[in-house]
């Protein structure tokens, strides 16, 4: 997917362009670029965010332009291949979103007839044909090139000498123009164009639009002019994006099963993970910071007890300075931007031990896939909230198919047991949804919890690092102080600070650890503090020993931190809520932290 | 639909593999109306998290949430906000074609209501006019009065929100009373439709339905198809799947993404399995929907069955055809040819035979061996 800007008016067509881009950046951010026609066409364009593209524009004089971003599906994005494109004589520049099915053999005849391709895109085969057409119309050149091709596009393009013009085209791509009073916009979509006007067309499958200044054209390919009424947005951009949810995270919390499915996608059956292999592997150290970094150490428990392979995790900020042991572990580098600069330099680091690295990651060919051997996508889908909630999830799964993997090749799991895995891992999604179902019943338990000013979250093995998770999104989104502690250590200090104002959020499911964790809730009720209990469904006798309980459903323990961790997503989420707090953007926090 | 609207809207069913809502979307959108008000209430998230802004499916889409579920007038007024004059209201789980919403655009020049022939009158709202206006709606009659009914798809302006006002007080709350109402005070015109317009009241319609939706299924073949695959008919095969060697699979058939059907596997038409659906080795699946996240084991027998999100089904479950007399919130109905009814997230262990037209609700528990007939609770455990 990629999103696509036009402008023909009376302003810089250069700040229109960049904020229009940025109101797209949803549909894809891995290069952008911009064409202005001012004194000649200039063309800027690079790899990366659009901050990345922003940071090194030339001045830029022009009221016609152009600009792409690009989110790569296949192939790495690079500066030659992002848009927009330009023809030999560098006239014309063409910005694309879609699929040329035919370029390939337009390619061959236009080189044959001596066109330079400089890229490997599809779409510059469309701007040397539109090129070879051009006899001083634009939009007759396009109309004839069009034609010839096959496939999806939106389209945008400008030529030198056709300054104040820009053309579009649409078939099975999204294309919408916005009116304004001396000026024209060309979008994807409709938020690249909302601060600037509210009456839009829709442009239709097969149709062509000429934008100036002073008006709109709209014709079919075969050039005959059509009408069609400007319709009125009545929608603010905020809202547009959230999809009726009240915040990203609400809305990202409950795309838990969605990203469960999608980090699954095409893995599971055969266990083919992106050409990951296990071969010679005998240990594992999972490195990460932040919300990654419990992932990891729930990694730990899930690599020692499916694959039973040694398994250690590590806070990437201090692996990347500690001495390196002669071992060769396979490290495992999870980040959901990519782009974490500890994460990063422990990379680095490992691969310079001669290590073999893998990589975990959310976004598609960001720095970390370039630092590591292979790479594992979590697929989870663009997350906006600064607080990470279903890319957490995703990476768990991530991190269990390559137990399993790991678990099949060495040959500690046997057939049956690995389909039985195998089965339960595809029953996750059910697990988050049970838990999303109950997310009134969590709402009023966050109303009676929520409003303490300091909490203790306590489990044991694999959901430990799920109550420090738990914690960690209560800090961050509602301000509460919150402590998160193994529970076999809260007699060695922390009990000290427990009163009946410190409630206690304690994960207490059916796993291996779960009388010594109901022991360990009667250390906490001992010191009159209130205890809300993540349980299993079904078990009648934690309620006696707790004030309430958010149930998950009853599955094989070594999967409950996915259900435990949307039930903690969910509590953190309302209590932030009923306290007002701007939880998409936390005070002092961004998303991905890309300084050491 | 009970055993299948645990954790989803009714709008959310699947059929041929898309929820009944999608539809609706389509329909609109192919006749050029993109800007959609969706108002929501129960498990709105479901809905939410699947349109989200309306974008992949070509569409505006604004949510508006009714706190309470009084009636269908209510549901407009709460989304009085957001309505220009005219604009038109649907029912999200009637399934309905482009023609439908052809029709309904072509009479939005004054309000109107819009009319269909059907089997089951007595079921819905019968429609009465003189000549092409409207004279009344009457909800459910006891009576014999015409087999025309109310589509519940209306073309409105502003001026019914006075009659909605007025009849609240009275205590009604349904759209129906005030389209009778206002057409008492202008004139509402009853179109009759071409198009198709199909509701499912009982899930043994959603076969039908999916029967019908497999018809004009969009081929896709995606995923891994391993050798001695048979493939015959409309297949199509979504993302990510994992066809074993030795599979039968005979068109029209919907397989979802990240599927996974096992060796020697045969689906038969007309046949709907959602995402992340595995199909054991030697099951035969004919003309049945399995929604979402389901297994069903080896040397299984499943046909003209509806299988809920989330079925966990072990080795060897017989839930073959046949005369069934299915229990619907108390009612008998005799369907000629009906499966097993299977709510969402319930396990059956091996070995279990379930009688034509049993329905097992939401979150049962079936132990090995069982043999299953008529309704059993949700949550019930089954020894």
């Amino acid at each position: 997917m990629c999103g696509i800007v036009g402008y023909a008016g009376r302003r810089d067509a250069l700040p229109i362009l960049l904020d229009g881009l940025k109101r797209l950046e949803y549909r894809g951010y891995d290069s952008a670029g911009v064409a202005i026609i001012g004194s000649g066409l200039q063309v800027v364009k690079d790899k990366g965010f659009i901050a990345n593209l922003e940071a090194q524009l030339p001045p830029m004089k022009g009221s016609t332009g152009l600009a792409h971003t690009r989110w790569a599906t296949h192939g790495a994005p690079s500066k030659i291949n992002a848009h927009p494109h330009v023809d030999c004589t560098g006239k014309i520049a063409l910005a694309h979103n879609g699929i040329i099915e035919n370029y390939a053999s337009l390619r061959e005849k236009l080189e044959a007839r001596g066109h330079t391709f400089t890229s490997q895109t599809d779409t510059e085969s469309l701007v040397h044909l539109i090129e070879s057409y051009y006899e001083g119309d634009l939009e007759v050149a396009i109309r004839k090139a069009l034609h010839d091709i096959r496939g999806s596009y939106a389209i945008l393009a400008v030529h030198a000498d056709e300054p104040g013009k820009v053309i579009g085209a649409r078939n099975e791509s999204p294309l919408v123009i916005g009116i304004g009073p001396d000026e024209n916009f060309l979008a994807s979509d409709v938020p690249a164009l909302l601060r600037y006007t509210d009456r839009v067309v829709y442009v239709m499958d097969k149709e062509m639009v000429v934008i100036t200044p002073k008006g709109v054209t709209l014709k079919d390919l075969e050039g005959n002019a059509m009408s069609r009424e400007p319709q009125r947005i009545t929608w603010s951009l905020e809202d547009a994006e959230k999809g009726g949810f009240e915040h990203f995270m609400l809305k990202e919390i409950h795309e838990a099963p969605q990203a469960i499915h999608q980090t699954l996608l095409g893995r599971l059956a055969n266990l083919d993970l992106d050409g990951f292999s296990s071969e010679g592997i005998t240990s594992v150290k999972l490195v990460a910071c932040g919300t990654s970094y419990h992932a990891a150490l729930v990694g730990k428990y899930v690599f020692e007890e499916i694959a039973r392979i040694p398994a250690s995790a590590e806070l990437a900020s201090e692996y990347r300075y500690s001495r390196a042991p002669s071992e060769r572990p396979l490290v495992i580098l999870i980040s959901q931007s990519g782009e974490t600069a500890d994460t990063l330099g422990a990379a680095r680091e490992a691969r310079r031990r001669g290590c073999k690295a893998l990589g975990i990651t959310n976004v598609l060919g960001s720095s970390l896939t370039r630092e590591v051997d292979k790479t594992l996508y979590t697929r989870a889908g663009i997350e906006i909230g600064v607080a990470a909630t279903k890319t957490f999830i995703a990476q768990l799964v991530a991190l269990y198919l390559v137990a399993l993997k790991m678990g099949q090749d060495r040959g500690t799991l046997g057939y049956d047991e690995l389909d039985r895995l195998k089965d339960q891992l595809r029953s996750l999604p059910r697990a988050a949804q049970y838990v999303l179902n109950k997310a009134q019943e969590i709402e009023a338990l966050a109303a009676k919890y929520g409003t303490a000013r300091d909490m203790f979250y306590i489990g044991r093995h694999a959901n430990y690092p799920v109550a420090m998770e738990g914690a960690l999104k209560i800090k961050e989104i509602s301000y509460i102080h919150a402590e998160a502690y193994a529970a076999g250590e809260l007699k060695h200090g922390p009990l000290a600070l427990l009163t009946s104002s410190t409630p206690v959020v304690a994960v207490a499911v059916q796993d291996p650890t779960y009388e010594k964790m109901r022991s360990n809730i009667g250390e906490v009720s001992a010191r009159g503090s209130p205890v809300l209990a993540i349980g299993t469904e079904g078990d009648k006798e934690l309620p006696k020993f707790v004030d309430d309980v958010i149930e998950i459903p009853s599955i094989p323990w070594i999967f409950s931190p996915v259900p435990v961790s949307v039930a903690l997503q969910l509590f953190a989420y309302a209590a932030a809520r009923l306290r007002d707090c701007p939880i998409d953007k936390p005070r002092n926090l961004a998303k991905s932290v890309t300084v050491e | 639909m009970g055993p299948f609207t645990a954790s989803v809207p009714k709008v959310m069913i699947p059929v041929g593999n898309r929820p009944l809502l999608e539809y609706v979307v389509q329909a609109l959108v192919d006749n050029g109306v993109r800007d959609l008000v969706f108002i929501v209430g129960y498990r709105r998230e479901r809905i939410q998290s699947h349109f989200q802004d309306g974008k992949a499916f070509g569409a505006h889409i604004t949510y508006v949430t009714q706190t309470k579920q009084l009636g269908t007038a209510h549901a407009i007024w709460e989304a009085r906000a957001h309505l220009e004059d005219p604009f038109v209201v649907l029912n999200g789980s009637n399934m309905v074609d482009g023609r439908f919403v052809e029709d309904l655009l072509g009479a939005a020049a004054r309000p109107a209501v819009l009319i269909t022939e059907s089997e089951r009158p007595q079921s819905y709202g019968v429609v009465t006019a003189q000549g092409k206006d409207l004279v009344a709606i009457t909800e459910k009659p006891t009576e014999v009065i015409s087999n025309l009914i109310n589509t519940g798809a209306y073309a409105l302006d502003s001026r019914i929100f006075d009659e909605i006002e007025r009849l609240a007080k009275e205590g009604k709350h349904d759209l129906p009373s005030a389209v009778s109402a206002f057409a008492k005070r202008t004139s509402v015109a009853a179109v009759r439709t071409e198009g198709t317009w199909v509701d499912a009241l009982f899930p043994w319609d959603l076969l039908r339905l999916n029967a019908a939706a497999l018809k004009g299924l969009h081929e896709i073949r995606s995923g891994t198809i391993e050798t001695a695959v048979t493939i015959r008919g409309r297949v199509s095969i979504g993302d990510g799947c994992v066809i074993r060697s030795g599979a039968y699979l005979q068109g029209p058939l919907s397989i979802g993404s990240g599927s996974e059907i096992g060796p020697n596997a045969v689906l038969l038409p007309s046949t709907s399995l959602g995402r992340n659906v595995r199909i054991g080795a030697l099951t035969t699946v004919s003309n049945s929907i399995l929604m979402d996240d389901g297994i069903l084991g080896p040397s299984s027998v499943v046909q003209d069955s509806v299988i809920g999100s989330g079925v966990v089904a072990r080795a060897g479950l017989l839930a073959a055809s046949g005369p069934g007399d299915v229990n619907i919130e108390g009612t008998w109905h005799a369907v000629p040819q009906i499966g097993a009814l299977i709510g969402e997230d319930v396990e059956i262990a091996n070995g279990v035979v379930v009688a034509p037209g049993t329905v097992v609700n939401e979150r049962a528990r079936v132990e090995s061996g069982a043999k299953l007939r008529g309704t059993i609770p949700s949550g019930a455990v089954v020894l």
